[in-house]
Order: structure tokens, then C-alpha cells, then sequence
């Protein structure tokens, strides 16, 4: 029998009906939805304040998210401080910077390996959208095409302060929350990526049956027929001989001479044999040919640099290799060496060894798609007599994948990925090469990007400005998603019916690239292969790495790269000279002073006198290169010591003094990273009042005393010391055969520095030394760094001391920059070596050709021998003594 | 040579950055207060008013802790700083500046500007955006458009918080969007409005007007002068 309530009277509160309403509705936990509520915000507040986002960065917006949980700017006070290396145990993915095709499988693997509950921010224009990459064929317009984004934060890049605003808005969104509708605790929420595969191009496995439909039906080649197509220019003939003839009266007599070269470029170009070459080829260079009629606009002067071996130099080189290696062996075009296919290898052999000047060094090799042929040209410089570089063109058949030329493997190693990159974009095939595979772009994918007759998804015309921005009645926006037949940045050729062969578990970015084996006989051990990377911390960006490993000893390396090939080559030859500035900045966006500077150069080589910076702008460039130098090297050695275990605390320090001179570029350029402050013939601006005593106290007071700092911290740490000596020996013939440059180079013992050895700007007024390690270890690498920080220092000290008034540009600013035909190789001593800008123009308001020699790309050659035998513990220090910065490798 | 002094040597180096994060803190007084939220104990919970935060200069003589603790406190914004660009009209008269001549358009790296020009009913061609369009997906910030925009009209913003939810539909910015007053930009860019150019251009401007004012007077007795579509600011 159950007891009678009982009621007393004392217990019970009598409570207005109002009130008791208002108390249910806002304050008593009534309901199993109020209850859920109350949980919801302990819920919510627990996620919000431990994000724990991804160590995983793209481009150069990842620069500035390592800023962010930096010294600085400080995450950690959001509870975000835990970067982690792994997917499965981070919660936030920051895609920051460009995504391009290549690495979209990996993010797209990324995201379905971490667990739920996870978010992604979209961090800056390229990941947003596509950003000013948009229109290349290697980039992906926005990372909401295949992950769910829950906050965007625009900008280029975003600086710190806007990612902490972006993941303070995060954190509003995830305060929104509720258990009830989450979708990670709905069964019938699917929220996991189907991997894209690369195939043609990069194809979304939810839309191949429309992608396959529409490229059936022909539509990007329907869409590109009324496209105007970029149009080709003929090669240079040899006509340097006319100048020098300065025969006024032998136009009738030698009338013959030149059709006949022509012709046999011509025969060239259809892959006949050459019967013609042995007999034009020193008629050129002997007899003065006929003196054409001045061409209609100016010609810039023909000299592959600025500081060369001369026209005198050259004439008599040919003529030694006419004779040493039989007649017509080489003819000089423009300043440069003919060489016939066949006797390249040859060539170059002679000139390597035999030559008087030793050219030792191949600096760089790019390649050109004329009308009539694809020229490879090479720029070769002798580290015993700097500056005396030399050019060498070899020609090969235009049509696509005809082109054979042989390859120079096995006189400079430092040839084999510049080969592979030219065979990648181009299509030319270099006979004896034993890796001849593809290197930014993958195994299989359809084009030859950079050839002249490639349009690319988002193709609107062959130069910029692009009609639609500016003609009368076009100016609707539209984005360019829209005028793609498939929507989005993909183009796949008619022909490709393979479409049940695309599977999202294939590689084929590092598939042909696993190191052979080679048997090491003392170790009993298995051996096995590592992929490291392309997201791994320690890569310095999207980097891989095939490796062999028997046991713990590599026996094998294959670097792997194009993860963040945005195609800054294919974009540089569509923007007018000026535009071209902003994307030399995200090169390598640690070093944008100096990518602006010798790409100034390099245009400045073409425009001749006229472009001749002023006295004030060339100090001021001066300034900015080595405060640029100093920052990039602070970056390097905090992060090297990182790499080998020292965890953040160097890195802390060394970021400190960056952000003080990044606060200099801000204060002065507008933009902490991507400052774009150089301008043909000068600089953008004047520095503002104020600055110049603020650089001064920087230099003069500041950073001497933090590098001693930094020396006495790290120098002689024993561990430091233990990890370094003797690890990663790269002899100084290897240096210099590799192809090295930079602090690389130098601490293998070549004091190779292209501001003594080419001197460029005003370099030659100022007094510093070039340093050179002894031994070419790691533990150099890093030594060479920071006593070329204190050389910086002293080169600063003195341009701020001297710096005078006056003008910044030679006269007024234009954005119309008229830039007679030529050619011009520049190179610039960027932190990371030797930075060339090698740009073809035909006349117009944009480059024909512009090549970038990026020193992070052909550094990486070096990188294989350097790691041979040592452990993957030393491979990181390795990478991180190489200092690579992706968006220089990958371009 | 594995004595670990070097070691030691180090672990000095930074025991005195640490100690001197703390000396100077206490030097400066602010041992016990969060920077960001002024000088007593109780601020470590007050926020200061957005907009009213500290700026945190820093040079070099900054020593000790180096944090900068946005949003509470902010690095101080150079007058050149630039993220998105936006277009400028005279307060006093709410004429938009741009006349639409397309030079922005033309050195634009990306091409992310896009313009009409405005016509007059009779279908002549009036010096004003009909539309102006900014696709901030691919904006890079580069600053081109302002400096060489002949008329001072397209300036860069500094305002970087931006942070959004959504792109489709709020990133592009229509000439509405873009629109800041002349009164907003001498305010963030006072080095610049004071320039000896802009002032000159100014200037110019103004005589212009003023011509145009008196024909208009002249001329008003016979009709109305002919409205000019000026699209309201949609900040300041």
C-alpha cells in the first residue's frame, strides 16, 4: 500500500504563475532538449578551446600560420597550440595557400583520416578560390570543390592577425552548436571525401560520368576554337655577325647566306637529317652575313647577362670549338653557342675539361617553344673564373613529343632535374637520362603545359589584359568556373575513353620514382620502402620523399615534387612585365625582396640605360635584399635546429627577429611577406619618414647581438655538434657538379657568390666577404648561414650609413612598360642561391618566355648523395640544411 | 669535446630570455596585469571595446616577452598595409572618384577587377562605375590598381578582419561594397592624404567642380542639370 502523500505546507512555495512561466522558459532545466542545451555549452566550449589544428601547410599562407603559433602572435592562447603531425589526432585542418591538383588526393586522404568532430578553415585567396593562381592548370579553384569549409578568411596572405580572427569565428561557429543535429552523430551523414583521382587531370570520382559525357562531346576543344591562341615567334638567327660586319654595302652579296640557315632550322624542325649543318654553321660565324634591314621596333642588346664572357670571348670559343671538335660544331645566335644535337654532349664535355676558362658550373638549362623548333638553352658559368657565363641553345623539333635532344646527365648532374622539368613541360626527350619521368606534374596526366599550343582550362586569351575586364559592355563579373564546360578547372582530351581505369588508391605522382635497390651486404636486414611526406612535418611544405631503407640505413632516395606546382611559368607568360611583379613575390615567399629583384633585373637587362635605377633606389634595394637575407636565414637555422630536434625554442628566437624586419618591409612595401615593392628602375615607393632610423637601430643595435646570441646558443651545442658534423658531405666538386648554389655551395668550399662573381646593383661598393665552410657537412650549412647574416649585417650597416636623397625611379611611373625583343638571363644571390630569371621578349606587353631557376629545385639534386647511408632521423637535417621553400621548387 | 658545456652554454642563453621576460615585465609595471586589458588584476576579465585596443609597437629595442595578444591588443597598421582595395568618394559631395578609365583593370595581375562605364540616358558616356566588381577569391593584394590609378579613386583597405562563413555569395565585392568615404580614407591614410600629389589632384578636382557648378548655375535656368547616378556609400 502505497503512503499517503504527504503535504506540508512549509515545504511548498507558492510562486506567481507569470513568474513560474518565465522561470520554466529561460532557468529551469524542464526539457530533455533544455538539458541537451546545458550540455551543449559545456560541449561546445570544451571544442572550442582545444582545436587542435593540422601541422599541415601548403604555400605561403602556411608561412604565416606557423607565424601565428609563433613568438608573436602566440595560438596557444586559443588553445590551438597543438600543431599535430598526424591527421587522426587533430581536429582543425588549416588549408593554408594554394591547392593544387597534385596534392588534392593527399588533403582529401588528409581530411577522411582525421576524426570527427572536425573543421576546416580556408585560409587565404588560393584556397578560398583559387586566388591569383586561379587560371593555371595545376590548381584547384577552391578547396570547397571537394572538402566542407566552415570558415574562409580572405586575403594574400592572410597575416596572423586575420587567422586569429578566423579562428575566433570559428570558435562563434562551433559556440553554435548542438548535440542534436551535429552531423557527425548522424548515421545518415556520409562525410567522408571521395579520393580525386589524377588522371588526365585531376578527376572527382562523384562526376566522372558527366566529366567522361562532356569531354566525349568534345567541349573544351569546341569552347577553344574561337579562342585567339597565343601566337609563336621564329627562333633568333645568327645576325649578331651583322652589327659587326657594319658592311653598308654587303646586302646584295651574302643575300644567300641566311635563308639557308633558316632552312636548315627548318629541317631541323621536321626532324630531317642535317646535311646543311656542317657547312652553314661556320659560314655564319666566318663570313659576315647579309645586313637585313633594321627590324621594325627596338631589339634589346644580345648578351645572355649582364656580366658574360663577351663577344670577343664567345667569337674566339667558337672558333676553338670549331676547330677541336670539327667544323660547324657551333654558330653563335644571339650571343649564344649553336650547337648542333649531336655534338652537345661533345661540347659540353670540352668545355668542362679542356677549355681554358673551365665552365664547370651549369647554372641553368630552360627550354623554348618557337615557331620553328624548341630550343633548350643552357647558361654555363666557371666557379674558378666567375663571370664569365656563356650560353649554348640546341634546337629540336617543335611538333608535340618529337623533340630529342641528348642529355647532359652524365657531365653535369645537375642537369637531371632541370631535364626533367623541360621533358615535363615541353615534352622534349633526353636521350641517355636514366629517370626520364615527369616531375611537377604526374605520370599520365594529358599535356605539355608550357608548350605554346597548351590552353589551359580557364584559357581566355593569349595575353592579359583580358578583353572580357575591360571592353565596353563585358564588365559583368563572371568567375571563371563558368566558362569551362565541365565547371571547374579540368580539361581532359577527346580521345580519353580509359575512365574505368581511374582508381583513388593509385600514385601516380611518386609510383615511378621508387629508388632501385641496392643491396648492403653487412646488414641482414629487410629492406623497404618509405614515402615521407608529401604532409610531414619536417619537409618544409608538400615535399616527398621515396625512400629505401635497409634496416635504419637509406640505400635509396627519389625526392618527389610538383605538390605545389601552381604555374607561375605558364601564368608569368600571359601577365605584361608589371604584373609579373606580385607572382615573383610568392616564389619563394620567404624572400620576396629578392625574387622582385632579380626579376627587375632581368627585364631592366632588356630595357637597357634607360631603366637604370637611381642612386637612392639602388641603396634602397640593397636594403631590402640582405634585411631580406638576414630573415630567410633566421628562418633557415631556427627551423633547421627544429628539424633536428630542438623543437620550437631556436625557432622562437630566430622568428622574433624576422617579424621586427618583416615589420620594416610592412612599414615600408605594405605587406609583410609579399611586399612587391621593386618596380623597373627602381622601387615602389620612397621609404616613409621614420623608417630609415628604425632600420638603422635594427641593424646597428639589434641583430650583431642576436646572431652572437645565436651563435653562443647553438654554435657549440654538443648535441647540435653530434647531429651535424660529418652528416650529409657534399664534396666541392659534387657542389659544384650538382649544380648547387647558395650557402649549399659555399660550404662545400667554392666561394661562389654571385654578388662577387657577377656582381649585380651596387654589390661591387660594398665590402663583405664571401664565406665558405670547410668540410661541406651540415654542421657547415648551418655555420655558413649565420656568419653570411653577420656579412649581411655589415653590408647593411654601411648602405644605411650612405644612403642618399633623390629620386626612386628614372622617371615617371608607368604601368606601361615597353620592353624591346630580346633575351636576358639575371641572377641574383637570394638567400637560397642563385636565383635566375630567364625572360624572352618578342616586343609585346608580355614575356615570350620566362623561366625561373629556382635554387630550392636544383639544390634538391644534391639532396640523393647527401643522404646515402645515413638514417631518415638525418635525412630531415639534411632537407632542413638545404633550406628548400616549395614554392620555389614547385613554381 | 663531449664535455656538454655548449650544452650548458645554451641552456644559459635561454634562462636569461626567460628572466628577462620577467624583469622587464616587472620593470614596466605590468608583472601582474594582462596586457591586453589594461592595469588592474580584475581587467584579466575585461575586454577593452573593440577598436579601442592597445597598439603594440615594437622595435628594436623591444625586449622580453614578445607576444602581441590580438584581439586584445594589435600590431599598429602601417599606412601602406593593404588587403582588399576599395574605392573612395568625396564625402562632401558624395562623388565617387573613379571615373572608370579601366586602368586598374589593366595592370590587375590576377584580373579580378571588372567594370562597366556608366551611360547617360541619351546613351553618351558618363566618367562613373556603372559596376565594379572585386572577385576576392583571387585578389592578391598586390596594390597595383591603387598606385596607378590616375584619379586617387581605389585605394587599399587595411581592414583584414574578414573573416566569413560563406564565399558564393559575399565574395565579391559590388561597387556597394567597395564604396568608402574620402572622410574614411584621409582617416587610415593620413601620410598619403596629405601627400603633396593627392592634394594637387585634389585640388584639381575641386576646380573642375566648381567649373562644372557655375556652367550648371548658367544653365539651370533653362533645365535641371542631369542627375548623375551616384550610388549611395555603403559604409564610411
Amino acid at each position: 500500500m502505497a503512503n499517503p502523500t504527504i503535504s506540508r505546507p512549509e515545504w511548498s512555495t507558492v510562486i506567481d504563475s507569470v513568474l513560474q512561466k518565465e522561470l520554466e522558459q529561460h532557468v529551469l532545466v524542464t526539457s530533455w532538449d533544455k538539458l541537451l542545451n546545458m550540455v551543449d555549452t559545456v560541449y561546445n566550449w570544451g571544442r572550442r578551446s582545444s582545436l587542435w589544428p593540422l601541422g599541415f601547410g601548403l604555400a605561403c599562407c602556411a608561412i604565416e600560420m606557423i607565424c601565428t603559433a609563433s613568438s608573436r602572435f602566440d595560438i596557444a592562447r586559443f588553445g590551438a597550440e597543438v600543431f599535430r603531425g598526424s591527421p587522426r589526432q587533430a581536429d582543425l585542418m588549416i588549408v593554408s595557400g594554394t591547392v593544387t591538383k597534385t596534392m588534392m588526393p593527399m588533403i582529401a586522404r588528409l581530411y577522411d583520416q582525421m576524426p570527427e568532430p572536425k573543421y576546416v578553415i580556408s585560409m587565404g585567396a588560393c584556397a578560398t578560390g583559387g586566388g591569383p593562381f586561379k587560371e593555371g592548370y595545376n590548381v584547384v579553384s577552391g578547396i570547397d570543390k571537394y572538402l566542407p569549409v566552415d570558415v574562409y578568411i580572405p586575403g594574400c596572405p592572410p597575416t596572423p592577425q586575420a587567422l586569429l580572427n578566423g579562428l575566433i569565428m570559428l570558435q562563434k561557429k562551433i559556440d553554435g552548436e548542438h548535440i542534436t543535429n551535429a552531423p557527425w552523430y548522424r548515421g545518415d551523414v556520409e562525410r567522408d571525401i571521395p579520393i580525386p583521382v589524377l588522371g588526365p587531370d585531376l578527376i572527382d570520382l562523384r562526376t566522372v560520368e558527366l566529366t567522361a559525357e562532356r569531354t566525349a562531346l568534345g567541349l573544351a576543344e569546341v569552347r577553344e576554337a574561337d579562342l585567339p591562341k597565343p601566337s609563336k615567334i621564329p627562333a633568333p638567327q645568327p645576325e649578331a655577325e651583322v652589327v659587326d660586319a657594319s658592311g653598308n654595302g654587303a646586302v646584295g652579296a651574302e643575300a644567300a647566306k641566311p635563308p639557308s640557315k633558316i632552312d636548315l632550322i627548318r629541317a631541323k624542325a621536321r626532324g630531317e637529317t642535317l646535311p646543311a649543318a656542317g657547312s652553314a654553321a661556320p659560314a655564319a660565324a666566318a663570313a659576315p652575313a647579309a645586313a637585313k634591314p633594321a627590324k621594325k621596333g627596338k631589339r634589346a642588346l644580345a648578351r645572355p647577362s649582364l656580366v658574360w664572357l663577351g663577344d670577343e670571348g664567345l667569337k674566339e670559343l667558337a672558333a676553338r670549338l670549331d676547330a677541336e671538335l670539327g667544323a660547324g660544331t657551333v654558330s653563335i645566335v644571339q650571343a649564344g653557342l649553336l650547337v648542333a644535337p649531336e655534338k652537345l654532349v661533345a661540347v659540353a664535355l670540352y668545355l668542362r675539361d679542356k677549355n681554358p676558362i673551365k665552365y664547370d658550373y651549369l647554372a641553368s638549362l630552360q627550354s623554348v617553344h618557337y615557331e620553328d623548333c624548341i630550343e633548350i638553352n643552357y647558361q654555363f658559368d666557371s666557379t674558378i673564373r666567375p663571370g664569365s657565363l656563356i650560353e649554348l641553345r640546341v634546337r629540336t623539333a617543335e611538333a608535340e613529343g618529337q623533340g630529342e635532344v641528348p642529355s647532359l646527365y652524365q657531365v653535369y648532374r645537375g642537369a637531371d632535374f632541370q631535364e626533367r622539368e623541360v621533358f615535363d613541360m615541353m615534352g622534349v626527350r633526353f636521350t641517355g637520362h636514366p629517370e626520364l619521368k615527369r616531375i611537377l606534374m604526374w605520370e599520365g596526366y594529358a599535356y605539355y603545359p608550357l608548350r605554346k599550343d597548351f590552353l589551359e582550362p580557364y584559357y581566355e586569351a593569349p595575353a592579359k589584359v583580358f578583353p572580357s575586364r575591360v571592353d565596353e559592355g563585358f564588365g559583368q563579373h563572371f568567375r571563371a568556373e563558368e566558362v569551362n564546360p565541365h565547371g571547374t578547372n579540368l580539361k581532359v582530351p577527346q580521345g580519353f575513353t580509359d575512365w574505368a581505369s581511374l582508381s583513388s588508391g593509385s600514385d601516380p605522382k611518386g609510383q615511378p620514382l621508387l629508388p632501385g635497390a641496392i643491396d648492403v651486404q653487412e646488414l641482414g636486414t629487410d629492406q623497404f620502402i618509405v614515402s615521407m611526406g608529401p604532409q610531414h612535418p619536417s619537409t618544409h611544405g608538400v615535399f616527398r620523399l621515396n625512400l629505401r631503407v635497409d634496416g635504419e640505413t637509406i640505400v635509396g632516395l627519389k625526392p618527389v615534387m610538383g605538390y605545389m606546382h601552381r604555374n607561375h611559368e605558364k601564368i608569368g607568360e600571359r601577365n605584361t612585365f608589371l604584373m609579373n611583379f606580385p607572382f615573383t613575390d610568392r616564389l619563394d615567399y620567404l624572400t620576396s625582396m629578392g625574387n622582385n629583384f632579380g626579376y627587375a633585373l632581368a627585364v631592366e637587362q632588356l630595357m637597357g640605360e634607360d631603366s637604370r635605377p637611381p642612386e637612392r633606389a639602388e641603396y634602397i634595394r640593397i636594403i631590402m635584399a640582405e634585411l631580406t637575407r638576414i630573415a630567410s636565414h633566421m628562418w633557415s637555422i631556427g627551423f633547421l635546429l627544429n628539424d633536428l630536434g630542438a623543437f620550437f625554442t631556436p625557432a622562437l628566437y630566430a622568428i622574433e627577429e624576422r617579424e621586427l624586419i618583416l615589420d620594416l618591409f610592412e612599414w615600408a612595401a605594405g605587406s609583410r611577406m609579399m611586399c612587391n615593392y621593386f618596380r623597373f628602375g627602381g622601387v615602389a615607393f620612397d621609404l616613409p619618414p621614420g623608417w630609415i632610423e628604425r632600420c638603422r637601430g635594427v641593424v646597428n643595435d639589434r641583430i650583431d647581438k642576436k646572431i652572437d646570441e645565436f651563435d653562443r646558443y647553438l654554435s657549440q651545442n654538443e648535441i647540435v655538434l653530434d647531429r651535424c658534423k660529418g652528416v650529409g658531405v657534399l664534396t666541392p666538386d659534387q657542389a659544384i657538379n650538382y649544380s648547387t648554389a647558395g650557402p649549399v655551395l659555399r660550404a662545400s668550399n667554392v666561394a661562389y657568390d654571385i654578388r662577387r662573381a657577377a656582381p649585380y646593383s651596387i654589390y661591387d661598393r660594398f665590402d663583405f666577404d664571401v664565406i665558405t665552410g670547410p668540410n661541406g657537412d651540415l654542421y657547415d650549412r648551418y655555420y655558413v648561414r649565420l656568419l653570411e647574416m653577420r656579412e649581411s649585417a655589415k653590408i647593411l650597416k654601411q648602405a644605411v650609413r650612405d644612403i642618399p636623397d633623390g629620386p626612386i625611379l628614372p622617371g615617371k611611373k608607368s604601368y606601361q612598360i615597353k620592353v624591346p625583343a630580346g633575351e636576358a638571363y639575371s641572377r641574383v644571390e637570394n638567400p637560397k642561391g642563385e636565383l635566375g630569371y630567364y625572360v624572352v621578349a618578342d616586343g609585346s606587353g608580355s614575356a615570350y618566355r620566362y623561366h625561373v631557376r629556382s635554387p630550392s629545385f636544383i639544390n634538391l639534386t644534391a639532396l640523393e648523395p647527401m643522404c646515402l647511408g645515413h638514417t631518415i632521423a638525418d635525412v630531415v637535417g639534411i632537407l632542413g640544411s638545404l633550406d628548400i621553400v616549395l614554392g620555389e621548387v614547385d613554381r | 669535446m663531449v664535455s656538454g658545456l655548449g650544452v650548458i652554454r645554451g641552456h644559459m642563453v635561454t634562462m636569461r630570455r626567460f628572466l628577462l621576460t620577467f624583469w622587464r615585465d616587472i620593470r614596466q609595471g605590468k608583472g601582474l596585469s594582462r596586457r591586453g586589458g589594461g592595469h588592474l588584476l580584475v581587467d584579466l576579465f575585461r575586454k577593452p571595446a573593440r577598436g579601442d585596443e592597445p597598439r603594440v609597437q615594437q622595435d628594436f629595442k623591444t625586449d622580453g616577452l614578445f607576444t602581441v595578444e590580438y584581439p586584445d591588443e594589435r600590431l599598429p597598421v602601417y599606412e601602406r598595409f593593404r588587403v582588399l582595395p576599395m574605392l573612395v568618394y568625396d564625402t562632401e559631395d558624395g562623388n565617387v572618384r573613379c571615373t572608370s578609365c579601366n586602368i586598374c583593370a589593366k595592370v590587375c595581375p590576377p584580373q579580378c577587377i571588372w567594370m562597366t562605364q556608366a551611360k547617360s540616358p541619351k546613351g553618351t558616356v558618363v566618367p562613373l562605375p556603372e559596376d565594379f566588381y572585386i572577385d576576392m577569391d583571387v585578389c592578391m593584394n598586390c596594390g597595383l590598381c591603387s598606385e596607378y590609378c590616375p584619379f586617387d579613386a581605389i585605394k587599399m583597405d587595411h581592414n583584414f578582419e574578414l573573416s566569413n562563413y560563406e564565399r558564393h555569395q559575399t565574395h565579391i565585392f559590388s561597387l556597394q561594397d567597395l564604396l568608402v568615404s574620402s572622410e574614411f580614407y584621409a582617416k587610415t591614410h593620413p601620410e598619403a592624404w596629405n601627400s603633396a600629389d593627392e592634394v594637387a589632384e585634389r585640388g584639381k578636382v575641386a576646380k573642375k567642380k566648381d567649373q562644372r557648378l557655375q556652367k550648371a548655375l548658367a544653365g539651370s535656368k533653362t533645365a535641371a542639370a542631369p542627375a548623375k547616378p551616384v550610388p549611395q556609400p555603403a559604409r564610411a
